[in-house]
């Protein structure tokens, strides 16, 4: 029962979030030009029966935006960190090939690690001008190190597992082992840090958008609705930020309990 | 990512400010107005364009009616051939270093503007002469009526040839004959002055102002703990003033409209390497629908929050514009017959088509600018029922001049209190200079009637070659013309001002937010004790 225990916990959390992603994802076909649609009439409305969480200074439904903006945020988040641990497995896997691609991959994380990587991605999508193929980049090529570290770590130990030694003897190659041993162990832990990397890259998305490096102003991403809503924060609309400030919030924890779920379960 | 930290630290500022001087009320006026200028205060490199530069004296001034009125000089007269400006100073002009102002200096930087390609447009400029120590000579290459308005703009600096003198590092320490004089200047942060001892005018009423170059938040901020007295609003947060601050509005010729690519795109590049053109709106029937789609009193209400009225040209109720020139809009069923008749069908997505080409292009604006942004969205709400699409774009201003400016419809702003911007806005001479004509439009009766107005003999001949540019009866860069620009709406500026303080009567603003209100300086009152 003990053992079984963090599987459920982390299928139930699925279910959840499988959820949650469905209605992000059928939101971008049902909603149609919804978060978009200007209600002149009914400008900065607060949340009631006809405007179930409220409107923004443009009569524009909040509920709509705040969903649309995590159906971005996903969207965003998902490719990030599907980049990201790309990035992390190749360069485990290459370090694995010889000591000197190893000490290049080694110092190659130092140095990442080295530099605040909030600044690192700031710079990132400014130079890439900002959108969310830069926020993408900036997100994955900043966020793979720990990754990277982790995975090298596991494969250098599995270097010296008796059926390597074997296959080795057997004279299989180096990309043989590379491909048939090395790859398949290293993908579950792959796929727990890019669930972990996934709600962080949705905080990143959200925070540079919000800075104005990120996402176009016109796109109803959580970081603009954020940032607009500071504006009208002093003049009391506070249900401007409090709803995709929440969703945003949600969204992140729901799919950081799934990660660790998965990591104790595997 | 600084701004709340900024917020913080020049609230903390502003506030030690207040509690270390606390009888300085009167003396010392906090202002928050934005608009810090990148290249420092030197007139020759376009500080004080629109006029009242603070440091330096101009030749002439405007009354708030913006009729002239002597400034320096005492006297201003133009020959018959309209190619020389004879100008008689004022003899107790003094520098802020207490030496004297003298034609010389004039003459110098009239010459120096000329030359070092800054703002001001001295190109019809042959020669400035002292011709002795209180009048001054100014020759042009050909009659330019305009001229005149760098006599109202262009502070006057020492030559360069005196102690003190201009020169490369001028614009971090300015010394002129304005009424204040600087004390600190730290960029990005704050610029201190006080009242220049030898200032020929009245004296101003406060012995120090300290102007604080905050973002919004902090601006809003600052104003709600009383640390600033007077500070520049979006019209957004108007309503949300503290109750020891009021709302004061300045009106303004400061507009925003589309600005239309003229070409179509054939592949043609700028100077720059930008692409040129666009081939939906070159078409001046998607570009007439357009003005007649926009329903500019709601975007004044939405977007302004009521600060602000329509706009239908350049240079709104000034001389120099056309006073028919108002259309009945939104009228969408003549927009729709106009689109009909040139040929844009509806298609099953929503949108006319003609000849393949869908009617769909981006409406960019700079990123950073909330009324742009909400502009550009709502006039692309107000288009979508004709079957155009424009889709808003917001892209930094780097990017829109590498990118977009020649051809992507952007929303842009003008707004001067001369006629010049009309020529460079529209003479086909312009295209592709800068931000102005960046449309290339080119139509050869607009530019015959722009180069009329400027040889004309007089402001009054002139203005009516200036509003035949605008519409001639035939022709015209207007809306009833070719339709260049959907000139949206005028501004409104403004700002919070503590109850305590008078500003007098602020006039009417050219386009920028910030600087023009202290064009009445001099008239600002402190009210309570």
């Amino acid at each position: 029962m003990n053992a079984t225990q963090p599987r459920l916990r982390a299928l139930a959390c699925s279910g959840f979030v499988a959820l949650l992603l469905l209605a992000l994802l059928s939101g971008q076909w049902w909603l149609g030009d919804l978060p978009g649609r200007m209600q002149f009439d009914a400008r900065l409305a607060p949340p009631g029966v006809d405007h179930w969480l409220g409107t923004d200074a443009l009569g524009r439904e909040l509920w709509a935006r705040t969903l649309a903006g995590l159906g971005l945020s996903f969207q965003v988040g998902f490719l990030a960190a599907l980049l990201g641990s790309a990035i992390a497995l190749g360069l485990a896997l290459l370090a694995t090939l010889s000591p000197r691609l190893d000490a290049l991959v080694r110092l190659l994380i130092d140095t990442l690690l080295s530099v605040p990587h909030l600044i690192l991605l700031l710079l990132i999508a400014f130079a890439l001008g900002g959108g969310l193929q830069a926020v993408v980049i900036a997100v994955a090529t900043t966020h793979w190190p720990g990754l990277a570290r982790v995975l090298r770590a596991e494969l250098f130990q599995l270097r010296t597992a008796p059926y390597i030694d074997i296959s080795r003897a057997l004279g299989k190659s180096r990309g043989f082992i590379l491909l048939h041993h090395f790859l398949p162990h290293a993908l579950p832990h792959c796929l727990v840090g890019a669930l972990l990397l996934f709600p962080h890259a949705i905080l990143h998305e959200a925070a540079l958008t919000f800075l104005g490096v990120g996402l176009s102003p016109s796109q109803p991403a959580i970081g603009i609705l954020l940032a607009d809503a500071m504006r009208y924060l002093s003049g009391g609309y506070w249900w401007l930020g409090v709803f995709p400030g929440l969703g945003l919030l949600l969204m992140v924890l729901s799919i950081e309990r799934i990660a660790h779920g998965l990591r104790r379960a595997l | 990512m600084l701004s709340p930290l900024r917020t913080l630290i020049l609230g903390a500022a502003a506030g030690c400010l207040m509690i270390a001087n606390p009888a300085s009320a009167k003396e010392q006026l906090v202002l928050a107005i934005g608009g810090e200028p990148e290249q420092g205060f030197d007139p020759l490199l376009g500080w004080g364009q629109y006029g009242n530069p603070l440091f330096q004296s101009t030749l002439l001034s405007r009354r708030a009616d913006l009729d002239l009125e002597p400034e320096l000089a005492t006297a201003w007269t133009l020959s018959d051939d309209q190619l020389t400006w004879t100008i008689t100073l004022r003899d107790d002009a003094r520098f802020s270093d207490g030496s004297a102002l003298t034609a010389n200096d004039v003459a110098y930087t009239f010459n120096a503007a000329a030359q070092a390609g800054g703002r001001a447009d001295l190109s019809a400029l042959k020669e400035a002469t002292a011709l002795d120590d209180h009048r001054v000579a100014l020759t042009l290459h050909q009659p330019r009526i305009t001229f005149v308005d760098q006599l109202v703009t262009l502070g006057i600096v020492p030559a360069a040839s005196r102690e003190n003198g201009h020169g490369e590092d001028y614009g971090r320490h300015p010394l002129g004959s304005g009424p204040y004089q600087l004390v600190e200047w730290q960029e990005g942060e704050q610029l201190i002055v006080k009242r220049n001892p030898y200032f020929y005018g009245q004296t101003p009423d406060f012995e120090r102002l300290v102007f604080l170059f905050t973002g919004e938040d902090a601006t809003l901020n600052a104003a709600r703990t009383g640390g600033v007295d007077l500070a520049a609003l979006p019209p957004a947060l108007a309503n949300a003033l503290p109750s020891h601050m009021r709302a004061v509005t300045m009106q303004s010729v400061d507009n925003r409209g589309i600005m239309f690519p003229m070409q179509p795109a054939q592949g043609e590049r700028a100077p720059s390497g930008a692409l040129i053109g666009n081939d939906v709106t070159a078409d001046i029937a998607i570009r007439r629908a357009i003005n007649l789609a926009l329903d500019r009193p709601t975007l004044v209400d939405v977007v302004l929050n009521g600060f602000g009225r329509p706009a239908f040209g350049p240079a709104d109720g000034l001389p120099w514009s056309r006073r028919d020139e108002d259309i009945q809009a939104p009228d969408l069923e003549q927009a729709n017959a106009l689109l009909d008749a040139a040929g844009w069908q509806r298609q099953g997505d929503g949108l006319r088509h003609k000849q393949g080409q869908p009617a769909r292009f981006r409406l960019t604006y700079p990123a950073g600018d909330s009324t742009r942004q909400l502009l550009a969205e709502v006039s692309a709400e107000m288009v979508r029922p004709l079957g155009i699409e424009m889709q808003p774009t917001g892209r930094h201003w780097d990017d829109i001049q590498r990118l977009a400016l020649h051809q992507d419809a952007v929303v842009m702003g003008f707004g001067s209190h001369s006629p010049q911007e009309i020529y460079y806005l529209y003479h086909s001479q312009h295209a592709g200079n800068g931000f102005y004509n960046s449309g290339y439009y080119a139509n050869p009766a607009v530019d015959h009637h722009l180069e009329a107005a400027q040889a004309a003999a007089n402001t009054h001949a002139a203005n009516r070659h200036w509003q035949a540019a605008q519409w001639d009866g035939e022709t015209g860069y207007g809306v009833r013309g070719d339709a260049s620009w959907a000139w949206m709406v005028n501004l409104a500026h403004v700002y919070a001002v503590d109850t305590c303080l008078d500003v007098g009567d602020l006039g009417v603003a050219p386009h920028g937010h910030g600087w023009p209100v202290t064009a009445n300086l001099l008239e600002w009152r402190w009210t309570c004790d």
